[in-house]
């Protein structure tokens, strides 16, 4: 019963507050650069503002195009239920399996992606192919990070992963997880479109992935895609907090005080880090697209290593 | 010190050596590159004096903070000069660029481990554990050394080897004889100003330190 | 005792000591040769005191056997003769304005603790302070090869270091490993590095850990003493460096060097057994013999030809070490010393042919015979020596390790080493015959005359020679031409016999972990 108030609340809590988390971030930019910032909740007012609006499909498109915001969002959700963000008992546990999670993102990406290529326009198929070449080297990287910290555990289930560094707090500070931890982190990053991999705030940029991709989207499901998107970025900060920093996760035998607890965890943690993320986006500048694929390949290189390191130190 | 903090604490220190050495591969800055080198000497420096506090022994706790200051600070101090005096600030053309050089790093990582197996297997404690990873960053010296162009990536290289040989020392046996460490770190201190002064000829009769230049010699 | 087995690098020391405080000048010039004297002195009294067993000095930190005092007498002699040709030798590049007063002292300092250095490599009693003796004959020599500052110079200087730092620094990777697995075998921590504690605890030394380290210390060391693959460094160091300096490194340097693998060999072979050590020299002596011979095809560069034939014959050395029988083990040693006295006469004499002629190429040179008939006769005896002819002591050494060779079942090695060999020879005699007979040539000739009268007036003292007359011949001064006539009479003489060495030789073998 625990478990499934926490995955309903876990779901709710994401689908409500990612908005206000890419609110919160755009609010902390705005203030570093001495801006007033349109508010928290501003997101929230543009979602609103866009799904009242009539849906326009571009002439020439098909159901691809149409389909793509619902698989996004779809996909999210469904990850955002199984991810132990703020119980490891989802009753989804099944589902929670490394490859599962990785193998959904991917799906969401792909079918966003042929969203875009479905315009025909020259941005989309642009942003299309960059966003391909983007996640052939994030998913591997993904996959090898999180693979990395199941060699200990015995298991590729992130709820028993979660469990083991809740119950083995120094774990956290050993060079596989903290290798882990940097790869996934660059990841986490490209695969939402930060900086300094996309610029997340702009489509006047010829070199723009994400925003190149859904240029042609309009109305309701821009409102799908950009809430979609919200929430990706939360699901994977949250995914990267409990990873490496499990406290306030409730675990078996936890009662409902413990999945308040959590959830208020959950917020703390992945508010810290959006800001953090936001700080740091201030002070950088974009990578040119060339040079991406380096950024990509060293957090590869990092989680290769975290493998290795996980039988080196074993 | 107990297991439960040491052993976490060992794997963090091996773990920040070899992450820096892999790093250097990573970035063209030559500052950067130097300041990564001094960070591995501070963690080298580290490891040194986690192996001292567990086995309750001052004599290598001192060698620790004296191969962290010589690693950590003055090496990096001299190569700092170097730099300042050159003012070319960034690796231009690499033999093999550098998405293709952390391939060959993760590469190297398995040939290290494949190697150093008749290492561990003799006396497998958490220390010799981490013998791979010394031998890792010893082979992504030889990398450095052998495909960067500029004079002071190849003065790191060879540093990035003698930590690696360093931490080898201490991982297996607590290190080698006083009187062999001091006389390697002089040695390893005369080669590096050796090489600067080097470097400052170069610049005077080539115009840089781009090692390309060095072809007036050749079969 | 202590003293006698301290004086080779004190006097050294000392005699740097002098140049720093005094500068190179006239009267100090020949302090060099002094102390080079005094150290061979020293290794003949330590010879004779060491031929039933070895002594220690210092607390353990320095011992001497028959071996090293044998080192020690090639470490002399080659430094006496590299000593005594080189005030001769500065007062022409001196009088040319290639060396000023400051490089003048810095070159006496430097090949000063040069020789010291491999005295203390040679004496040391643990593998690391022989480590770090080596090491610091790489720094010591940097600024030596680097003497002239020109672009060429530069480079080679550059490459030497780096690479020679880069091999050695693998070869103390392999010392930490034996380290780790002495300690492991409970060797006393008191002698834990020292080789021959470790040659007596050989026996249980873990053998997977000491292929690695062999493995290692092989190729490091043997990336100092030229063989391949690592030398690429040899040709370039040895033909940029002040030719006295190129004699120390290619007749001393190169087989201290190969001393050490020498001492890493013995531990080796009781450890793991013969075959190991002896397949890792087998590969790298043919590697080299075959590296040289390819190179030397081409060769325009005269300083560079004897470079290689370096390679060659520490190719050589390797190969006879391979087999490790008594034979082949005396006659390594008399090759050591034989190419130690006849490439530091070739390489003397080349200094001369490039200060008379500005020029290192084989094609600048020309008629040699006609113009200095005493220094084309030095170097053309000195080739025939190095090629392996009667009745220099090389042809004996090298007929000792063929034989040995062939009788230890190396027979495919020593053929193919052969061949190689004849190759060489006849790359070299090529080369050779257009450097002394032929006509001289007219852009060589041209700026001659100049150079030529100030350096034998600059290298003679006052009141002795006379410049020689005529103005266009590079004849030599006696000065310079006693280290030459010296050198090949030792080599001819110990081809005829070893004499007093003998017993000397033999006891090195043993030590040196022959095989009866």
């Amino acid at each position: 019963m625990t478990g499934l108030i926490g995955a309903v609340s876990q779901v709710v809590l994401v689908a409500v507050g990612s908005p206000l988390l890419a609110g919160l971030m755009r609010q902390v930019r705005a203030r570093l650069e001495g801006r007033a910032g349109a508010g928290v909740a501003q997101p929230w007012r543009d979602l609103r503002k866009l799904a009242r609006k009539e849906p326009i499909t571009p002439h020439g498109t098909g159901w691809v195009f149409r389909l793509a915001p619902l698989v996004l969002a779809g996909t999210v959700l469904v990850v955002a239920a199984v991810v132990p963000l703020v119980t490891t008992l989802s009753p989804m546990d099944g589902v929670a399996d490394l490859f599962a999670v990785t193998a959904l993102l991917a799906l969401g990406s792909v079918a966003l992606a042929l969203g875009g290529l479905d315009t025909g326009t020259a941005f989309g198929g642009m942003g299309a192919s960059r966003e391909v070449t983007v996640m052939a080297l994030v998913e591997p990287t993904i996959l090898l990070s999180v693979f990395a910290l199941s060699v200990r555990v015995g298991s590729t289930n992130l709820g028993a992963i979660v469990t083991s560094a809740v119950h083995d707090p120094l774990e956290v500070i050993s060079p596989v997880s903290l290798l882990a931890a940097v790869a996934l982190a660059v990841v986490t990053i490209a695969e939402t479109g930060r900086i300094p991999v996309d610029n997340p705030s702009t489509h006047l940029e010829l070199t723009m992935i994400h925003e190149a991709m859904i240029l042609e989207y309009s109305g309701p499901d821009l409102a799908l895609i950009e809430w979609a998107s919200a929430m990706r970025l939360s699901v994977l900060l949250g995914l990267l907090a409990s990873l490496f920093a499990p406290w306030g996760i409730a675990t078996a035998g936890a009662g409902l005080a413990a999945v308040v607890l959590g959830m208020a965890a959950l917020v703390i943690k992945v508010a810290a880090l959006g800001v953090l993320l936001a700080a740091g986006e201030v002070f950088m500048a974009k990578l040119r697209l060339f040079r991406i694929p380096e950024l990509l390949a060293g957090s590869f290189m990092l989680a290769l290593l975290a493998v290795a390191a996980s039988f080196f130190l074993a | 010190m107990t297991d439960s903090v040491y052993v976490p604490l060992l794997d963090l220190a091996c773990g920040a050596f070899l992450l820096t050495g892999v790093l250097v591969l990573w970035r063209r800055d030559l500052a950067a590159i130097v300041r990564l080198f001094a960070v591995q000497g501070a963690d080298l420096g580290a490891l040194v004096i986690v192996l001292g506090l567990h086995k309750g022994s001052a004599e290598l706790m001192i060698a620790g903070v004296a191969v962290g200051g010589l690693r950590a600070g003055l090496l990096p101090c001299l190569m700092r000069r170097a730099l300042m005096a050159g003012g070319e600030g960034r690796e231009t053309k690499p033999l093999v660029n550098v998405a293709g050089s952390l391939l060959v790093a993760a590469v190297l990582a398995m040939v290290a481990y494949a190697v150093s197996q008749p290492l561990v297997r003799l006396t497998p404690t958490p220390a010799t554990q981490a013998v791979p990873v010394a031998l890792t960053v010893l082979l992504v010296g030889f990398f450095v050394l052998v495909t960067r162009r500029r004079a002071l990536s190849q003065v790191v290289g060879f540093l990035l080897m003698d930590n690696a040989i360093t931490a080898t020392a201490f991982l297996t046996t607590s290190g080698v004889p006083m009187v062999v460490e001091l006389g390697v770190s002089l040695d390893i201190l005369l080669a590096v100003l050796v090489l600067q002064v080097l470097t400052t000829r170069m610049r005077a009769a080539f115009g840089g330190t781009d090692l390309d230049e060095l072809r007036e010699l050749r079969d | 005792m202590t003293l006698l087995m301290i004086a080779p690098i004190l006097l050294h020391v000392l005699a740097a000591c002098g140049y720093a405080a005094l500068g190179w000048r006239p009267a100090t010039a020949w302090l060099g040769a002094v102390a080079s004297a005094g150290t061979l002195c020293a290794a003949i009294a330590l010879a004779v005191a060491t031929t039933d067993h070895p002594r220690t000095a210092i607390g353990g930190l320095l011992r001497a056997d028959a071996l090293s005092a044998f080192m020690l007498i090639v470490i002399g002699v080659v430094a006496l003769l590299a000593m005594l040709a080189s005030p001769g030798y500065l007062a022409a590049e001196v009088a040319a304005g290639h060396t000023g007063e400051r490089a003048a002292r810095r070159y006496g300092i430097l090949t000063q603790a040069f020789v010291a250095a491999m005295a203390l490599a040679v004496l040391a009693a643990s593998l690391g302070v022989l480590w770090v003796a080596v090491e610091a004959t790489t720094i010591l020599t940097a600024f030596l090869v680097g003497h002239r500052r020109t672009r060429q110079a530069v480079e080679a200087a550059w490459k030497y270091v780096v690479i020679c730092s880069v091999g050695i620094a693998l070869a103390l990777l392999g010392i930490v490993l034996t380290n780790y697995a002495a300690v492991h075998a409970r060797v006393p921590s008191a002698g834990v590095l020292d080789w021959a504690v470790l040659a007596g605890h050989a026996a249980d030394l873990d053998p997977g850990v000491m292929r690695i380290a062999v493995a290692l210390l092989v190729l490091g060391f043997g990336t100092k003493a030229g063989l391949a693959p690592m030398h690429a460094w040899l040709p370039d160091a040895h033909g940029q460096a002040p030719a006295p300096v190129s004699a120390l490194m290619s007749g001393v340097l190169l087989s201290v060097a190969f001393y050490a693998v020498l001492r890493v060999k013995v531990i080796a072979d009781i450890a793991l057994g013969a075959g190991f050590a002896r397949t890792l020299l087998v590969i790298a002596a043919l590697a080299s013999l075959a590296v040289s011979a390819a190179l030397l095809l081409a060769q325009r560069d005269y300083k560079r030809m004897l470079a290689y034939s370096s390679i060659e014959h520490m190719g050589l050395v390797a190969l006879g070490a391979a087999i490790g029988t008594r034979l082949a083990m005396a006659a390594v040693l008399l090759h050591v010393l034989g190419h130690g006295l006849g490439k530091s006469v070739l390489f003397l004499a080349s200094g001369h042919i490039h200060q008379a002629y500005g020029s290192s190429k084989i094609a600048a040179v020309g008629g040699l015979t006609v113009r200095a008939p005493v220094l084309a006769g030095a170097f053309g005896l000195g080739l025939l020596a190095l090629l392996g002819l009667p009745p220099f002591s090389l042809f004996a050494s090298e007929l000792g390790i063929v034989r040995a060779g062939f009788s230890a079942g190396l027979g495919w090695a020593v053929a193919a080493a052969l061949v190689l060999v004849l190759l060489i020879g006849a790359s070299m005699l090529s080369g050779w015959r257009s450097m002394l007979l032929g006509t001289p040539s007219p852009e060589g000739a041209a700026p001659l005359p100049a150079v030529v009268t100030n350096a034998a007036g600059g290298a003679a003292p006052p009141g002795q020679a006379t410049p020689s007359p005529g103005g266009t011949s590079p004849r030599l001064t006696w000065t310079a031409a006693v280290p030459l006539v010296a050198g090949l009479l030792a080599c001819a003489v110990l081809g005829v016999t070893t004499g007093p060495l003998r017993p000397l030789l033999e006891a090195a073998a043993t030590m040196a972990g022959a095989t009866p």
